[in-house]
């Protein structure tokens, strides 16, 4: 055998033994290589024969598998909802620690709102947003700029967590369009 | 674009979104073949059939975890081939011996036959079975895994050697040499 038919030889194995998948060159050279030709026709047999060897399709897997992996989605959900429950019990936290919750507050303002109208929702945002650019401009004259920066980009990657968090839980939850 | 014509990739993807009709197409698309596998490797069809649905429920439960940068097939044919590993380490360990001893004081060994859990059972040519499983376990090791892979996982040579963590040439070289093997010991089938 020359290094050219084991070459093509090698090739006939990966493409089992069929000679119309070979370049054109190769094509020729096992067409008046009775070596290579003989090659051929065998890997093509060998290849009949493993494809009767596979055994036949169990009807009822593709059932079994589907009736399993229910008990495990739900184990899912359950466990895709830690992230969010931290993240959350994370956010509370920082709020507790920055002063407290303001909803005792706000609630009390309803009855306000409902009779004095959205002037009275405005203006109460209003003095939100003054209150925290007094507080932005507070924390810059007492801490470095370089904190400030800083503790902004933990913020906005503590809010890019809980989104992501949300996502995902959002794709396996009971009430997503999957079932 | 119908389901059938979904790649394993888009099916993924729409599992992972928790569409289990394109798992289930993805169990039919892989059964045979993963089963096939896991049979050679155990040599029991029964325990293989157990074990493809332990991999798919695997693979369902990781399927976020999945590259999609990686070829799905050698990820679940890899979830199979570690199952049948521990398998087969379990059942080392709680063998017992298929040998008696006769009345005339003689050890003689329990021939099981069932042809249920015959990998190539329901080959109508027995002769050409027994030749075949022959020629598969008298092969080297090296080679016996990558011609499982190749003719019983349908897997291509890229596939074999991203799975195998192996280079093409080797891949192509081992075959290559597993097949001479192969055509001399099932010549008088070829």
């Amino acid at each position: 055998m020359t290094t050219s038919c084991e070459a093509i030889q090698s090739r006939l194995v990966e493409h089992l033994g069929e000679v119309e998948r070979l370049a054109d060159g190769e094509r020729r050279h096992v067409e008046q290589c009775p070596q290579c030709c003989e090659a051929a026709a065998a890997e093509r047999a060998l290849a009949r024969i493993f494809a009767r060897a596979l055994p036949p399709a169990d009807p009822e897997l593709e059932a079994r598998v589907l009736a399993a992996i229910g008990p495990a989605r739900r184990r899912r959900r359950v466990l895709a909802l830690l992230p969010v429950a931290a993240s959350l019990f994370v956010a509370l936290l920082g709020a507790v620690l920055l002063g407290g919750l303001p909803g005792g507050s706000l609630l009390a303002l309803l009855p306000m709102w409902s009779s004095q109208g959205w002037v009275s929702l405005a203006a109460t945002m209003s003095d939100w947003g003054t209150a925290i650019g007094t507080a932005v401009g507070a924390a810059g004259n007492l801490v470095a700029p370089g904190m400030v920066v800083v503790a902004a980009l933990l913020g906005l990657l503590g809010v890019t967590v809980v989104v992501a968090a949300v996502r995902r839980w959002r794709r396996v939850s009971p009430w997503s369009g999957g079932r | 674009m119908s389901f059938d014509q979904a790649s394993d990739e888009q099916l993924v993807r729409l599992a992972v979104d928790g569409d289990e009709d394109a798992y289930g197409l993805v169990v039919r698309r892989y059964q045979r073949r993963l089963t096939a596998f896991l049979a050679q490797l155990v040599g029991d069809l029964e325990i293989a059939r157990e074990l493809s649905q332990e991999t798919f429920v695997r693979a369902w439960s990781a399927l976020e975890r999945f590259n999609p940068s990686y070829r799905f097939s050698t990820w679940l044919f890899r979830i199979g081939h570690n199952l049948a590993i521990d398998h087969l380490r379990r059942r080392r360990l709680t063998t017992v011996s298929l040998q008696r001893t006769d009345q005339e004081g003689e050890e003689v060994e329990i021939v099981v036959e069932d042809d249920t859990k015959d990998p190539l059972g329901h080959f109508e040519n027995r002769e050409l079975a027994v030749s075949l499983k022959r020629a598969i376990e008298d092969l080297r090791p090296e080679y016996r895994e990558l011609v499982l892979l190749r003719h019983f996982a349908g897997l291509s040579y890229q596939e074999i050697a991203d799975l195998k963590d192996m280079p093409l040439g080797t891949v192509k070289n081992k075959l290559f040499r597993a097949h001479t093997v192969l055509r001399n010991a099932l010549a008088t089938f070829l």
